[in-house]
C-alpha cells in the first residue's frame, strides 16, 4: 500500500530551543494512528506543522505521493487535511446541515441550495451510522458527543483524506466516547486515515492500528497494539526522563494538616474527594483532562458556581469554599493554569502583579505606595531570579516562565499556609522550570503546604512528596512513598480498562 | 512597517500619549491663535473654560468606568432630569439647595440601579445604560412636558455664572473633579483594584478582588457626575431644559477615547480626558470664531477622533516591538 501521508526529516523550533528533531511519521489510507507522547514531547507541534500553523524548518511533507508545501492551514485544508481541535468548534445556532456543508456549500445559481445541503447532510449522517441526528435541528440542542460528531462529518463533507483529532474524547462519558470509535471505524472503512492523539492509554490500544511514540521531539518508537503491552509504551514515552529535571524529593513531612478535604463532591464532576496535606509537604495530584483534576483546583478556591458538598478545613478551621476572597482569608493561595487569561494583570507592572493578592499590605498611611511595592517586588525579583527590566515593567512583556513565577511568588504571603498550583509549568521553559520546581521545594521546607493539581506525568512523580491519581472525578489510586510518572499513567490506564 | 527609531523614539516612549495630545492641543492653539485675532484673549479663554466645564464633568467621571470595563451612557441623560428636578421641585416651593440634594439622590438611585444590573445582574452595560438614559431622559420630558423651566435663585446660580479669581466657577468645578478623580487614581488601592479590574477581569476575580464593588461604586460616580454636570448647566443658562444635555453624550465618550482610555479596559488616564476635553472645545471654539458652520464642526470633530485613535495604534503597535 502506498502511504496516504508521509513526513520525513521534520524539525522545527522555537527561539533556537528545538521542539522536533529529524521526526518521521507515516500514515495509510483506511489506518487508525495513536500519537503518543508525555507533555512537551512534540505531538502537537508536528500536527501543527501538518495542518499549517507551524512552518516547518525542515523536512518534506509528502502527500498521495505528491511533495506538498503546506506553509497555511488553508493549504492544508486544500490538501485534504482536516484537524478537529480538543475543544469542539461548531456553530451553535447555525443548524445540523448548514455546519455540515459550511465549507462547500451547494449553490443553486449565486444562492445557497438548502434542500441539496439538507440531503447531503442526511447523507452523510447516514454513512457515518448516524441518522437520527436530524439535519434541520439547532446545533446547540444536541448533546456534546453529538456536536463532535457533526464536527467529523464536516471534515468528511470536505473531503478530508487525512482526519487528525486531538483529544477527541477527553469531555465525553465512556458510552459517548464509544460513539466516537464507532465513527472513527466507519472513516477509516472509507479510506480516510485518522491521526489520534490521545492519553488515554486503554482507549488508544483498544481503537489504534498502530501506536507512534515521540519523545523530546524526536521518534521514540512504533507499536502495533495487540503484539505489546501498555508498560512497553509508557517506557518509550518516558525514557529514562523523569531524573533529569528534578532534586530528589526530602523525606516526606510529618507536619500538622494543613488542608484536610473530606467527601468533597461538586454537580457530579467531582465526588467523594479526600485529601490531606501537611504542613512543608508538597502533594500531586495527577490526572488526564476530563478526569476533574481540572476542576478541584477552582472549586477549593471557591471559584466555581454551584454547591461544594463534603468538608474542607484549612489549618483544622473548617472553611466554606464560597468566593475567591473567602479562601484568601481562609490561608489559601491560587496559582491558576490559564496565565496569560486567568493569572497575569497584563497592563500594570511586574510590582504590581506581585502585589496585587495582598495590595492593602503595602501601602503609606491610609494611601496605596509604589515605593513599598517596589521594595516588595524587588525581594522576589532577587530570590525567584525573575528576568526583568525592573518591577515597573509591564507583565505581559515578559516572557511566560518569569510572569508563572510572579504569580507564584504573590501568593507567598505570610498569611498563606496552602498554596494550590494548576499545571504549573505549562508553557514555561526548561530553566524556569527547574527553577520553579526547586522553589517550590524550598517553600515547603519551610512550611508551606503545597498542592499540585496537573496532568504532567513527570512533574507530579518528581516533584510530590505524595500524590494521587484522579479518573472520572474521583480519586482512583495514592501514592504515599513517591512514585514514578509510568505508575501514575498506567494507573489511568487501568482505571479505565476496569471501568469500560 | 519598517522600523524608524527616530519615529519609534518619539512615539514609543512611556507616557507618549499624554505628550503627543498636549502637543496636538498647543498646535491647535498656535493655529487659531494665528487664524483669528479674537482667539487668543482672556474673555475667550475664561469662556472656553465655562463651556468645556459640562462636558469634563462628565467624562472625567467617565473615564475610570471605563478603565474598570463599564460603561455609562445614561450620564448626558442624569444631567438633564438632575436640572428638570431641581427647577420643578424650587418651583414646587422646595429651597434650592433640598431641591439640588433630592436630584442628587435620584441620580445616586441611577446610578445604582446601573451598577447592580451590569455586576451582579451580569447585563452589558451598553444595552443597560442605553436603556436607562432612554428611561431618564423620558421622564425629564414627561417632568416638564418637553419645555424649558427657568431657575433663577441668585446663590445657586452662581455655581453655573459666577467667577473666582476671575476663573468661571464650572471650570473650577471641573478641575477641581478632575484633580480629586487623579489622586484617588493614583494614590488609593481603590484606583489599583480600577486598572487590574479592567485589565483582566477574571484573574482580578481569582486574585479575591473586590470587582463588582468597584464597578458599582463607578457607575455611582459617574451618575453624580452627570447630575454635578446638568446641575452646573442649570446654573449656567437659568433654566433646566430637559434635551439640552443628551447631545453631549458623544461628545463625553469621544472625549475619553480621544483622551486615550481603551474602550477594552484596563488603560487610561483622567488626565488624558482633560487635555482632549480642552481639544474638543477649543476645536469648536476656534471654528465658530473662523464662522465655520457648526455642521462642519462635526465633521471636524469626527477626523480628529479617527487621527487620533489611529494614532494610538501606531503607538501601541510600536511599543510593543
Amino acid at each position: 500500500m502506498t502511504a496516504r501521508l508521509t513526513m520525513r526529516g521534520i524539525g522545527k523550533g522555537f527561539g533556537g530551543v528545538p521542539v522536533l528533531d529529524d521526526v518521521t511519521f507515516r500514515l495509510d489510507a483506511g489506518e487508525i494512528v495513536a500519537l503518543l507522547g508525555a507533555n512537551g514531547a512534540g505531538k502537537s507541534t508536528l500536527m501543527k506543522v501538518l495542518t499549517g500553523v507551524y512552518r516547518r524548518d525542515a523536512g518534506d511533507i509528502v502527500i498521495d505521493g505528491a511533495l506538498r508545501d503546506i506553509a497555511t492551514p488553508r493549504e492544508a485544508a486544500q490538501a485534504g487535511i482536516a484537524f478537529l481541535p480538543q475543544e469542539i468548534s461548531v456553530m451553535p445556532d447555525m443548524t445540523v446541515a448548514e455546519n455540515i456543508c459550511l465549507p462547500i456549500l451547494p449553490r443553486l445559481g449565486r444562492l445557497t441550495d438548502a434542500a441539496a445541503m439538507r440531503a447531503r447532510a442526511g447523507t452523510i449522517l447516514a454513512d457515518l451510522g448516524f441518522p437520527n441526528i436530524a439535519p434541520d435541528g439547532m446545533v446547540r440542542d444536541l448533546a456534546v458527543a453529538e456536536q463532535r460528531v457533526v464536527e467529523v462529518a464536516r471534515a468528511f463533507a470536505a473531503d478530508a483524506r487525512v482526519l487528525v483529532m486531538d483529544e477527541p474524547t477527553a469531555a465525553l462519558s465512556e458510552r459517548d466516547a464509544e460513539l466516537i470509535f464507532g465513527i472513527l471505524r466507519r472513516l477509516r472503512d472509507q479510506g480516510v486515515a485518522v491521526v489520534y492523539i490521545s492519553h488515554y492509554l486503554a482507549e488508544v490500544f483498544r481503537i489504534a492500528d498502530r501506536i507512534e511514540v515521540l519523545r523530546d521531539g524526536r521518534n521514540a518508537g512504533s507499536f502495533i497494539p495487540r503484539d505489546t503491552t501498555v508498560e512497553a509504551v509508557l517506557a518509550a514515552m518516558l525514557g529514562r526522563t523523569a531524573e533529569r529535571l528534578f532534586d530528589a524529593p526530602a523525606a516526606p513531612a510529618t507536619g500538622d494538616a494543613a488542608l484536610e478535604i473530606r467527601g468533597l463532591g461538586w454537580k457530579g464532576r467531582l465526588a467523594g474527594i479526600d485529601l490531606t496535606i501537611r504542613q512543608g509537604e508538597i502533594f500531586g495530584v495527577f490526572g488526564l483532562i476530563g478526569s476533574g483534576v481540572e476542576h478541584l483546583g477552582r472549586v477549593l478556591w471557591g471559584a466555581e458556581p454551584g454547591a461544594v458538598g463534603g468538608t474542607v478545613a484549612v489549618a483544622g478551621r473548617p472553611f466554606r469554599p464560597t468566593s475567591p476572597a473567602a479562601a484568601k482569608d481562609a490561608g489559601l493561595g491560587f496559582v491558576t493554569a490559564e496565565r496569560k487569561t486567568d493569572g497575569i494583570l497584563p497592563d500594570l507592572s511586574m510590582a504590581q502583579n506581585l502585589s496585587a493578592a495582598f495590595w492593602r499590605d503595602y501601602r503609606v498611611g491610609p494611601f496605596a505606595s509604589d515605593a513599598a511595592e517596589r521594595r516588595h517586588a524587588q525581594t522576589w525579583i532577587a530570590r525567584l531570579g525573575i528576568r526583568t527590566a525592573g518591577p515597573d515593567q509591564p507583565i505581559r512583556l515578559l516572557s511566560g516562565g518569569n510572569q508563572q513565577k510572579a504569580c507564584v511568588a504573590r501568593w507567598l504571603h505570610p498569611s498563606v499556609r496552602v498554596l494550590i498550583l494548576e499545571e504549573p509549568t505549562r508553557g514555561v521553559d526548561m530553566g524556569a522550570r527547574r527553577d520553579l520546581y526547586s522553589q517550590l521545594q524550598g517553600f515547603a521546607r519551610e512550611g508551606l503546604a503545597i498542592l499540585i493539581l496537573s496532568s504532567d506525568a513527570e512533574e507530579v512523580a518528581g516533584l510530590s512528596h505524595r500524590s494521587a491519581v484522579m479518573a472520572r472525578g474521583r480519586i482512583v489510586r495514592r501514592f504515599d512513598d513517591g512514585t514514578n510518572a509510568a505508575a501514575l499513567l498506567a494507573a489511568t490506564a487501568q482505571t479505565e480498562g476496569t471501568a469500560a | 512597517m519598517t522600523a524608524n527609531p527616530g519615529l519609534k523614539r518619539l512615539l514609543g516612549g512611556q507616557a507618549s500619549g499624554l505628550v503627543i495630545l498636549l502637543g496636538f492641543y498647543v498646535l491647535l492653539v498656535i493655529t487659531f491663535t494665528i487664524l483669528s485675532p479674537f482667539f487668543l484673549t482672556g474673555r475667550n479663554m475664561v469662556s472656553i473654560g465655562a463651556n468645556v466645564a459640562f462636558i469634563g464633568l462628565m467624562a472625567a467621571a467617565g473615564t475610570p468606568l471605563i478603565v474598570a470595563g463599564g460603561l455609562d451612557l445614561s450620564v448626558a441623560a442624569v444631567a438633564a432630569l438632575t436640572g428638570v428636578l431641581i427647577a420643578l421641585l424650587n418651583a414646587a416651593g422646595w429651597p434650592i439647595w433640598l431641591a439640588v440634594g433630592a436630584a442628587f439622590g435620584v441620580a445616586a438611585v441611577v446610578g445604582l440601579a446601573n451598577g447592580i444590573l451590569c455586576t451582579w445582574a451580569r447585563l452589558n452595560p451598553f444595552i443597560v445604560t442605553l436603556a436607562t438614559m432612554s428611561i431618564v431622559g423620558g421622564f425629564a420630558l414627561i417632568l416638564t412636558g418637553g419645555l424649558t423651566k427657568p431657575v433663577m435663585v441668585d446663590g445657586f446660580n452662581w455655581i453655573g455664572q459666577g467667577r473666582f479669581f476671575g476663573i468661571p466657577v464650572p471650570a473650577i468645578l471641573m478641575l477641581a473633579v478632575f484633580a480629586l478623580l487623579a489622586l484617588v487614581l493614583r494614590f488609593t488601592h481603590f484606583g489599583r483594584y480600577v486598572y487590574a479590574v479592567g485589565g483582566n477581569p477574571e484573574a482580578s476575580r481569582l486574585l479575591g478582588l473586590p470587582v463588582n464593588a468597584v464597578q458599582l461604586t463607578l457607575y455611582v460616580v459617574s451618575a453624580m457626575s452627570g447630575a454635578l454636570a446638568g446641575t452646573v448647566l442649570a446654573a449656567m443658562l437659568g433654566a433646566a431644559a430637559p434635551n439640552a444635555a443628551s447631545p453631549h453624550l458623544l461628545t463625553v465618550i469621544a472625549a475619553i477615547i480621544l483622551g486615550g482610555t481603551s474602550l477594552l479596559g484596563g488603560r487610561g488616564s483622567v488626565w488624558g480626558t482633560l487635555i482632549a476635553v480642552l481639544i474638543l472645545g477649543t476645536l469648536n471654539n476656534g471654528l465658530t470664531l473662523l464662522n465655520v458652520s457648526s455642521f462642519w464642526q462635526d465633521v471636524t470633530r469626527g477626523f480628529v477622533l479617527l487621527f487620533a485613535v489611529g494614532l494610538d495604534q501606531l503607538r501601541i503597535h510600536l511599543q510593543s516591538r
